[in-house]
């Protein structure tokens, strides 16, 4: 339990770090911007109560939003995706090959289920932010092209630190 | 009774969920920039320190862009210097300037924070109060505006950017003379749009843009950018797209203007109100 939580913790620090201390000076093509960091909350355990999920996805938010100037900003976006999470890992599961405890990470589930997992996630996310952060819908398809391409980019980050970090 | 407890488990998760996500919303709309911008330099102030180490660090790799800059900006004032010296000989016996003083002096500072991404973008600078900068003095670059200074604490200020979507400008078209407001759209980094240029105003593109110094927190004539396109949007005004001169990404040491007749013509101008 403790190697878990530690775990996790590690986990925290180093993803928020790294969204703030490199990936926030990334800007591809002038405005696309990878936010990696909603991985902690994607790979927090099936069996997590639901309470603890929220906090988690508040707190994390809040964190950068704090470290990026832009209050309630993120914690709006990563409470929304921690509180639809429930909803799409059970909607997406039909097959018995993704395993319902534990992490729902690619290692041990399918590739494939998970690469559909991150992208529905990291879209929702995306178009949230976005749209939060423009606050009107006058450039409404200037800023879905904005979420479509972070959203690529985002996943593709995701799905490359999954290969990275697990593959031993 | 499993399914009641099922439903009151489903239930708090969503009363939990209101609670927090109105919290965020309250957070986001409830404060106004300002108050933002204090905060952020607060917590910045936390990790200013990890800041000015990739800050160093960033610096080395730009060193041989900086130095070109540098040595260009030299000769330039160079020039300037010996033009004005000649000047000032032959001027000599007639120039008494009855009104002396200075109107701006100019600070340098460095860019310790600095984001493009966002819709609403903030700068951090490494210098504050103790080094005298006040909230509303300016921050230009060799290259144009950078923004306005909205918040100061002992060592450190947030800046508004010029690629804020808060925040306008008084500009104008230099070779006619005609100003508008200039404002960022939020799209590219790298333009802004130029408002209400009246229909009658000779447009080419090209045409340098520059402050108005209509007021008292920019000096005028600093150039902002060149024309890039421009179109007519109803009404009888242009809605100009304006390529900036400074690359935002690339900024690092700015000047931070100090008006030393701002508190006077406020005051006057006050009055008349």
């Amino acid at each position: 339990m403790s190697k878990l939580l530690s775990r996790y913790a590690i986990m925290f620090a180093g993803l928020i770090a790294l969204q703030l201390l490199v990936l926030n000076n990334i800007n591809l093509g002038g405005y696309i911007n990878p936010y990696i960091y909603i991985l902690f909350i994607m790979l927090l355990p099936f069996e997590i109560p639901g309470w603890i999920l929220l906090i988690f996805g508040f707190l994390t938010g809040l964190t950068i939003d704090a470290f990026s100037g832009t209050l309630g900003l993120h914690s709006s976006a990563t409470l929304f995706i921690a509180f639809i999470r429930p909803t799409i890992l059970s909607n997406i599961s039909t097959h018995d090959s993704v395993d319902r405890k534990g992490s729902p990470s690619m290692m041990i589930n399918d590739i494939g289920w998970f690469i559909k997992y991150t992208l529905i996630v990291v879209l929702i996310h995306h178009f949230i932010l976005f749209y939060l952060e423009t606050f009107t819908f006058v450039h409404f398809f200037s800023t879905l092209f904005r979420v479509i391409l972070s959203t690529i980019i985002t996943s593709v980050f995701i799905l490359l630190s999954q290969l990275f970090f697990y593959n031993k | 009774m499993d399914s009641l407890l099922r439903f009151l488990e489903k239930y708090y998760f969503l009363i939990l969920f209101i609670i927090l996500e109105g919290f965020s919303i309250w957070l986001l709309a409830g404060h106004n920039y300002y108050q933002k911008a204090s905060f952020g330099n607060l917590s910045r102030s936390i990790i200013s320190i990890v800041d000015n180490q990739k800050q160093n660090i960033e610096q080395y790799f730009r060193l041989r862009q900086t130095n070109i800059e540098l040595a260009i900006e030299n000769v330039a004032l160079r020039n300037e210097l010996a033009q004005l010296k000649n000047k000032l000989e032959a001027n000599k016996r007639s120039l008494t300037d009855s009104i002396g003083g200075v109107k701006f002096t100019y600070s340098s500072a460095r860019i310790i924070n600095n984001s493009i991404n966002k819709q609403n973008n903030y700068i951090t600078l490494n210098v504050g109060s103790s080094e005298g900068i006040q909230r509303e003095m300016g921050v230009i670059t060799k290259d144009g505006v950078v923004g306005v200074v909205a918040s100061v604490s002992s060592n450190y200020s947030t800046v508004i950017s010029l690629l804020n979507t808060n925040w306008k400008l008084s500009a104008k078209h230099k070779r006619s003379g005609v100003f508008g407001s200039l404002y960022w759209d939020g799209l590219n980094y790298r333009e802004v749009i130029l408002s209400e240029i009246p229909q009658h105003v000779n447009l080419v593109e090209g045409d340098t843009i520059v402050t108005s110094g209509y007021s008292s927190i920019f000096p005028p004539d600093i150039p902002l950018g060149t024309i890039e396109e421009f179109e007519f949007k109803g009404g009888n005004f242009y809605t100009v797209k304006v390529k900036l001169l400074s690359d935002f990404k690339r900024l690092d040491y700015v000047f931070v203007i100090k008006s030393h007749q701002a508190i006077e013509r406020n005051l006057l101008e006050n009055q008349e109100k």
